[in-house]
């Protein structure tokens, strides 16, 4: 029964926070150079690809990056599409995103599928050697820098994940800015020839591994959650005693007294989650435990999110409201993080389904 | 990063485990599993049963006859005794007053008390509450005058849970009227076969008989009786706050609710998606609620007093407590009728009864006020 960091995992830690906070005083130059050179977008890859660590060392990370509002896209490129690597055995492709020599982003969501990765009209179909990919994916996170595409596909014998450079002929990405200001695109794929290398895993297996892609990246954001409300709940408090009215601090008054312990309940039941969450996917009981804990982290955090960022804000009275004024920001990560790979409603039916 | 137990915390698992399936009495686990109210003989017979296991009092000193077991172990034990259907342990006396009287009490207190409340001998009960004095327990009106070796006792203590069958109190009584409210308490232990005690019984909203209105009139009660400094009984009871703090979510016990359900669910053959969601949705709440109890106790276990996290525990688990109570009661639906079944009979009588659970043990918005000022700083 232990809580405690190593002292690798300390190590990390005290480093991904030096960086925020390095990053917030002084902007610098490409992000992922630096990632790569600090071994970071190996995080939960296999030693053979250059990797170390796993869900716990994720963690620590994304809760810095949710703290100092990190819009990199590490999450998208890093964890998720490591992840989906990883569990399909691309061991090279994900030595070359470990070094930082490739950038892939996952093209699994479509419009009709609310959340569902199995729900796909995106085919691949066999022709010769190579396939031909056509469909429509949405929400494709951080396109605009990533050169690969890892795009689920329904083939004849189940879901095929193929690798489609963003350059390859029949593809068409039409970038949009997403509700908390980072980036997502809508692209689509018609008829582009993917060459019989461009699969990843096996063809008719992709399901599993971008199942459970997902649920890494799950427990990562549910991480950057945390780290994110935690930063709304302080800020919250830090005003309730600064602002006076009526001549005394509005922290005095019982009504703001008492919504305020309210968040910071579900503050800690969410720290809670985000723990269960990494531990899950670092026990790797089964495949009905694992959509359980995430599914019931994911629901927890997307509730206490909302909460708090709600609270965070009518606490802060109109200054809560303002563009300037750094809250917002937060509170509108937190609105993609409830909905992203599942909202509540979603996560909730796949925990009672598991 | 490590919340697996170790084997000797497995081992020790096992060995609980077996002794309350080998020892607990058939008919007091059947009473707990129903929700039934147990009888003073059936709480009496367990304690001797653990008394004579050397287990009755897992947070007591070795030195004072406890098993000197760390809190990893307590956590253990307590999870154990509430998945075998074990009673809970009475805590007025093994969590209330003997930790009190072994901290602040003498010699003579601690000689006389300590051992009957470990055998069971001395059934204790709590005198805070009065009428006039709930939230607010400092304006406490409970008179008690020194009259040379001894002070003599008035006042009214109220809801006092299981008075009925308890031979001793203890009391917080105001000793000097014209001190400042926190100052001039005193901290008594009072026999209850003095003359001018006197119990009433109050019967709660679902027919329930736990709680009492304990009247002391002219009551003697020797100095000796006091724990510690004249006027200084409020820091005692406050100690008391501050021990001690997971366990309180009662998160084994919601557990079993919560297959209770599952089970009341299958038989009344209600296949409807809202009250799944519902019961998820109490689940999740209630795993979190658990990681936030071992982070409590890890921390506890590093040695560190418990953490700001602790302080959740009574009131997201009480808030817990009752939506199980809730959700059975609307599981049961039509059903929850006396007349017509054994198991759905209990579902309003519980869900009128777990209302107290807010309120008592210092209410949930009291809770939040502890939270806002102690670890929030406002």
């Amino acid at each position: 029964m232990d809580f405690a960091l190593s002292s690798e995992q300390a190590l990390i830690k005290d480093s991904v926070e030096r960086y925020v906070v390095d990053r917030s005083s002084a902007a610098r130059g490409d992000d992922w150079k630096t990632f790569a050179a600090l071994g970071w977008l190996g995080i939960g890859a296999p030693e053979e690809a250059g990797g170390f660590g796993g869900p716990v060392e994720t963690l620590l990370l994304m809760e810095a990056f949710g703290r100092g509002l990190v819009a990199a896209p590490y999450l998208s490129q890093a964890v998720f599409a490591g992840s989906l690597l990883r569990h399909a055995g691309s061991i090279d492709r994900l030595q070359r995103l470990v070094d930082g020599a490739e950038r892939f982003t996952v093209a699994y969501e479509e419009p009709r599928a609310r959340y569902d990765p199995s729900l796909l009209e995106t085919s691949a179909t066999i022709d010769g050697s190579s396939y031909v990919l056509r469909g429509r994916k949405i929400r494709v996170l951080d396109a605009e820098s990533a050169g690969t595409f890892l795009v689920s596909a329904r083939s004849a014998n189940g879901v095929t994940m193929l690798a489609v450079p963003r350059e390859a002929a029949g593809v068409s990405v039409r970038e949009r800015a997403t509700e908390d200001g980072r980036s997502a695109a809508d692209v689509r794929f018609e008829d582009v020839r993917v060459e019989a290398d461009g699969l990843v895993g096996e063809r008719g297996g992709g399901l599993e591994p971008l199942e459970r892609a997902l649920d890494c990246a799950i427990a990562a954001l549910c991480a950057e959650a945390l780290g994110v409300m935690s930063v709304m709940h302080e800020m919250t408090l830090e005003y309730l005693k600064a602002r006076t009215q009526f001549g005394v601090a509005i922290g005095s008054f019982q009504a703001l007294q008492h919504r305020m312990a309210d968040m910071f309940v579900e503050l800690e039941l969410a720290r809670s989650m985000a723990y269960v969450a990494a531990l899950t996917l670092e026990g790797a009981t089964g495949s009905a435990a694992r959509k359980r804990g995430i599914s019931g982290a994911k629901v927890q955090i997307a509730r206490s999110g909302r909460f708090v960022g709600q609270n965070a804000i009518q606490l802060h009275g109109a200054i809560g409201m303002t563009e300037e004024y750094r809250l917002g920001g937060y509170f509108k990560r937190m609105t993609t993080l409830e909905r992203l790979f599942g909202d509540a409603d979603y996560h909730l039916a796949r925990y009672v389904a598991s | 990063m490590d919340l697996a137990f170790s084997p000797q915390e497995r081992a020790f698992r096992t060995e609980v485990r077996e002794f309350i399936a080998t020892h607990l009495p058939d008919e007091i686990r059947r009473k707990v599993r129903a929700g039934e109210s147990l009888e003073k003989d059936d709480y009496v017979r367990w304690h001797r049963i653990l008394f004579e296991r050397g287990w009755v009092a897992p947070n007591w000193p070795k030195r004072y006859g406890g098993p000197g077991w760390d809190a990893v172990r307590r956590y253990i034990f307590n999870e154990e005794i509430a998945y075998g259907w074990a009673p809970r342990s009475i805590p007025f006396g093994l969590l209330m007053v003997g930790p009190i009287i072994i901290e602040f009490g003498d010699d003579a207190q601690r000689a006389l008390h300590l051992p009957r409340i470990l055998s069971g001998a001395d059934w204790w009960c709590q005198g805070y509450s009065e009428p006039n004095a709930g939230s607010d327990l400092a304006s406490l009106q409970m008179r008690a005058e020194r009259h040379g070796e001894n002070y003599v006792v008035n006042g009214t203590k109220t809801w006092i849970t299981y008075a009925q069958f308890a031979n001793w109190i203890f009391v917080l009584a105001r000793t000097d009227p014209k001190a400042k409210k926190h100052e001039g308490i005193s901290f008594l232990l009072v026999d209850m076969t003095s003359p001018g005690v006197s119990v009433r019984p109050i019967v709660t909203i679902d027919g329930g008989r736990e709680i009492n209105e304990v009247h002391l009139e002219e009551v003697v009660v020797p100095v000796a009786n006091r724990v510690g400094a004249e006027g200084a009984g409020w820091t005692y009871a406050k100690f008391l706050l501050e021990h001690e703090r997971t366990g309180t979510a009662g998160i084994a016990r919601c557990r079993l609710q919560l297959a209770q359900l599952r089970e009341l669910l299958e038989r009344s053959r209600l296949d409807d998606p809202r009250i799944a969601e519902r019961i998820a949705t109490v689940e999740i709440e209630l795993d979190a609620l658990a990681y936030t109890e071992l982070r409590t106790l890890a921390a506890e276990s590093a040695g560190k007093r418990p953490g700001p996290e602790s302080s959740i525990l009574k009131l997201k688990g009480t808030q817990i407590q009752q939506a199980l109570t809730e959700l059975a009661l609307d599981v049961a639906g039509p059903y929850a009728d006396p007349a017509e079944d054994a198991a759905t009979a209990r579902a309003a009588p519980a869900y009128f009864n777990y209302r107290k659970t807010s309120i008592y043990a210092g209410s949930n918005e009291i809770q939040k006020n502890i939270i806002a000022k102690r670890i929030l700083g406002l």
